[in-house]
């Protein structure tokens, strides 16, 4: 932050600064009023701050230069010879070009500013709504918290959208329950209640009956194979019995052609070729030991079994035929076996489950003799169709509260996220109320402050008409649009509409100053270029004092003017100028630029005047006798005084001095103010004005002698009684008006005039009669 | 110098605060992100549900 006070400006070559130009700031002054005649300068010294502050040259704006800154140096110079220099009592900070840019050196010590130029001043009331709004945005732009409400108001579109949803959901969940309800026969009143009742049920129990029923099934269906089953285990054994038969048959036919125990020794023979093939050519006969005919013995057994083939054919056919037999046998006992078995299991599955009424049961066991089961399956072929019947309808109840489960989940979830949505819905209500109030509280507080300030300002100037009657208002209906409104007639309309342009510009400017005061005011550096000259002259005097009351807000206030009114009334102490740093510009030339000349008081210049060693005696009475004039035009215009009525107006001493009677005089008196005590209240001595002005009457002459005309009276007179009229014309004027506030103008007491601050109090508010 | 967005921010949280709508944390953590206009619906949500499930528990 920095809010170091000026001290002084430097500027080379930009515009019209052909030569360096410095403008010095007075310390203790707030205030500098820059005068100068069109052409001097004065908007150089403007674009300096801008040059400074922004890296822009505002004044060539809107001229249709395109862009400027080839406009910016002096002619003859470069860009490159552009600076200005900025000094303050803390802090150095130098503005150059460099390529197109302003660089600013160091940055964080450039100044803030605020330049509001004559072009400029109706910007803000007769630019359009949208720019208005752009002026002003930086106050109360707050486009985030609108993008942040915006997605709050989405989230409560959403949500209610999700709770209708919700809604609807637990609407058609409720209607499902409803219906399994009546499926279910609408036991007990309630199918809500139902349905959770119903949903804590265990489905196992389901599953155990299925899966019992299906063994049921299976044990049954088991025994249902076993008829077929025996009957071709039957066949079989039969037809290995049959060709048994047929075998032994043959061996009959066979040895019926051979001797009666052929059948036998073909037999010995066959185990005898069995014993050869493992001993050959035995030494003895393995059957009866003897020796004898052992030789050959294998080979002729070999012949005989030849012999006897058929019959050996016959044999073997048969051993295979009782082997067959003995297989189809075996297989028989094994299928009995297995047929118990699974009967035993049948019966066993029957006898060991509490069989619910709807199974239905064979009424009698398993036949023992499996020849039984087929007549026994046929009574019963029905009950697989019922058990299957059985199980199907207990799949379906355990899908139904599946189902049932699922559907009063599904409700209880679905009020669930309904009631979660019905309690939060409030709450994002109540904060999207609270978002929009606040941020309509927020504008609405910042614009009336703004609009109170213009008012307050433009009342200063116009009374009667500023305070209350200003507005300034966002449409409704536009997005970044800003309305100012205005009293007229006690009518609100737009002030475009019927204000002159001297009560337009006032107002442009009341807008600027209440903007500019907003922003770190104790940081900027204001800037008024010629802002004055549409004003009226009714107002102008009001307005300057406006002028000086807000410039003390600012860090620094410059105001450059063309109104020489101001100028005179500086002169003459008119205004109050305590903090008032006035500087004159003369004449720019091409040679020298800008330049400045000193404006001193008139009073001031008496004072210098009489101090000067020897003083000159008609420059002093000269001067005495303005100032006088001055004085006393000031009392009788306040005391309304008689004086002789002619063209012009024009009064001379002669005139003023009669004008202020005996009784006015003697009850003429000035309290100066001395200080304060020790509890703040003011101390004042009192001088009376009556001996003041009858001196000053009894050696008037002396203006008219010394100070008029060239007079041979003024022979006769002495330099002393010159000196003496000087002296007493300052005195009456130090003891009447001061020289920082000016003139005791202001009648608000009621009993006396005052300066500002009260720092001289004069007596009588009205002329004796 | 805050923005109008960071002033109104903290005004408005400053009130969704006393009426228990957005927790203190909270209130200071999304001071930022709503004057820039980043508080998402999600975010809304979140704040809220956490200050009533807060409010419920006290």
């Amino acid at each position: 932050m920095n809010t170091s006070a000026p001290k002084k400006l430097t500027i080379e070559h930009l515009r019209g600064s052909v030569q360096p130009f410095s403008l010095s700031f007075e310390n203790g002054k707030k205030l500098m009023i820059i005068y100068g005649e069109n052409g001097t300068g004065k908007s150089t010294i403007c674009d300096a701050f801008g040059f400074l502050a922004e890296g822009n040259v505002g004044s060539l704006d809107n001229r249709g230069l395109g862009k400027t800154n080839r406009y910016w140096h002096s002619l003859g110079k470069k860009s490159t010879d552009v600076s200005v220099t900025l000094e303050t009592t803390t802090t150095t900070c130098r503005a150059t070009v460099s390529r197109s840019d302003v660089v600013v050196t160091p940055p964080e010590h450039r100044p803030r500013v605020e330049v509001l130029r004559r072009s400029q001043i109706l910007s803000l009331i007769e630019a359009k709504a949208a720019e208005r709004y752009a002026a002003i945005s930086r106050f109360i732009d707050v486009s985030g918290i609108e993008t942040s409400e915006a997605f709050l108001r989405e989230l409560i579109k959403d949500t209610k959208a999700g709770r209708e949803v919700a809604i609807a959901r637990v609407q058609e969940n409720r209607d499902t329950l409803q219906q399994f309800w009546e499926e279910a026969g609408k036991p007990g009143t309630d199918p809500l209640l139902w349905g959770e009742s119903e949903s804590t049920r265990d489905a196992s129990a389901f599953d155990a009956e299925i899966k019992a029923i299906s063994n049921l099934c299976d044990t049954y269906a088991r025994l249902a194979e076993y008829p077929e089953q025996t009957e071709l285990a039957t066949k079989s054994l039969k037809k290995a019995q049959d060709l048994l038969d047929s075998a032994q048959q043959a061996i009959d036919q066979c040895l019926a052609g051979v001797s009666t125990d052929a059948a036998e020794i073909v037999s010995i023979l066959e185990s005898a070729k069995a014993y050869f093939i493992k001993h050959s050519e035995p030494a003895a006969c393995p059957l009866c030991e003897s020796a004898e005919k052992a030789h050959g013995l294998t080979a002729r057994v070999n012949e005989r079994i030849a012999l006897l083939g058929e019959l050996h054919e016959a044999n073997t056919n048969k051993n295979r035929r009782v082997q067959d037999v003995s297989r189809a046998t075996q297989q028989m006992e094994i299928l009995k076996e297995n047929a118990r078995q699974h009967a035993q299991n049948f019966n066993q599955c029957c006898a060991n489950n509490s069989w619910p009424k709807d199974i239905v049961l064979p009424s009698t066991p398993t036949p023992e003799d499996l020849a039984d089961w087929s007549a026994w399956l046929a009574t019963n072929t029905h009950l697989p169709t019922v058990w299957k019947k059985a199980e199907s309808t207990r799949q379906d109840k355990k899908q139904f509260l599946s189902t049932l489960k699922r559907a009063f989940n599904t409700c209880t979830e679905n009020t669930l996220a309904q009631k979660e949505l019905d309690a939060l819905l409030p709450s994002l209500s109540k904060a999207l109320q609270i978002v929009e109030e606040e941020r309509r509280k927020f504008t609405d507080t910042t614009l009336a402050g703004i609009a109170t300030e213009v008012g307050r300002l433009y009342e200063v100037v116009h009374p009667g008409e500023g305070i209350n009657k200003i507005s300034l208002e966002l449409d409704p209906d536009k997005r970044a649009s800003l309305e100012i409104g205005a009293s007229f007639c006690g009518q609100a309309t737009p002030p475009q509409a019927y204000f002159s342009d001297s009560h337009l510009d006032t107002l442009g400017l009341c807008v600027f100053l209440a903007l500019a005061a907003l922003e770190k005011p104790t940081e900027t550096i204001l800037v008024l270029d010629d802002v004055l000259a549409s004003v009226d002259e009714p107002h102008v005097e009001r307005l300057i004092e406006m002028l000086y009351d807000e410039a003390m807000r600012f860090r620094h206030c410059v105001i450059t003017t063309h109104y020489r009114p101001w100028k005179q009334k500086l002169r003459w102490g008119w205004l109050q100028n305590g903090q008032c740093q006035f500087v004159e510009l003369t004449k720019w030339t091409s040679v020298y630029g800008l330049k400045l000349i000193r404006t001193v008081p008139d009073v001031e210049r008496l004072r210098q005047l009489l101090a000067e060693t020897p003083p000159d005696p008609q420059l002093v009475c000269s001067k005495a006798g303005v100032i006088l004039e001055a004085a006393l035009d000031f009392l009788t215009q306040l005391y309304e005084c008689a004086v002789p009525r002619r063209p012009g107006g024009l009064y001379t001493l002669g005139d003023l001095l009669p004008a202020v009677d005996k009784k006015l005089r003697a009850a003429l008196k000035v309290d100066l103010l001395k200080g304060k005590d020790a509890s703040g209240t003011p101390i004042y001595n009192t001088v009376h004005l009556a001996p003041h002005i009858d001196e000053i009457t009894r050696i008037a002459q002396a203006r008219n002698v010394f100070g008029c005309h060239f007079n041979e009276l003024s022979f006769d007179l002495l330099d002393a009684d010159a000196i003496a009229f000087g002296e007493s014309v300052l005195e009456l004027i130090g003891t009447l008006t001061d020289g920082d506030v000016g003139w005791p103008r202001n009648g608000k007491s009621g009993s006396y005039w005052a300066t500002m601050g009260e720092t001289r109090r004069l007596h009588p508010l009205k002329k004796p009669s | 110098m805050n923005t109008p967005s960071q002033e109104l921010a903290n005004k408005i949280l400053e009130r969704l605060t006393v009426e228990k709508l957005v927790t203190d944390d909270d209130a200071k953590k999304l001071v930022t992100k709503m004057a820039d206009g980043k508080l998402r619906p999600e975010d809304w949500r979140l704040a809220i549900e956490k200050a009533a499930e807060k409010a419920a528990k006290t």
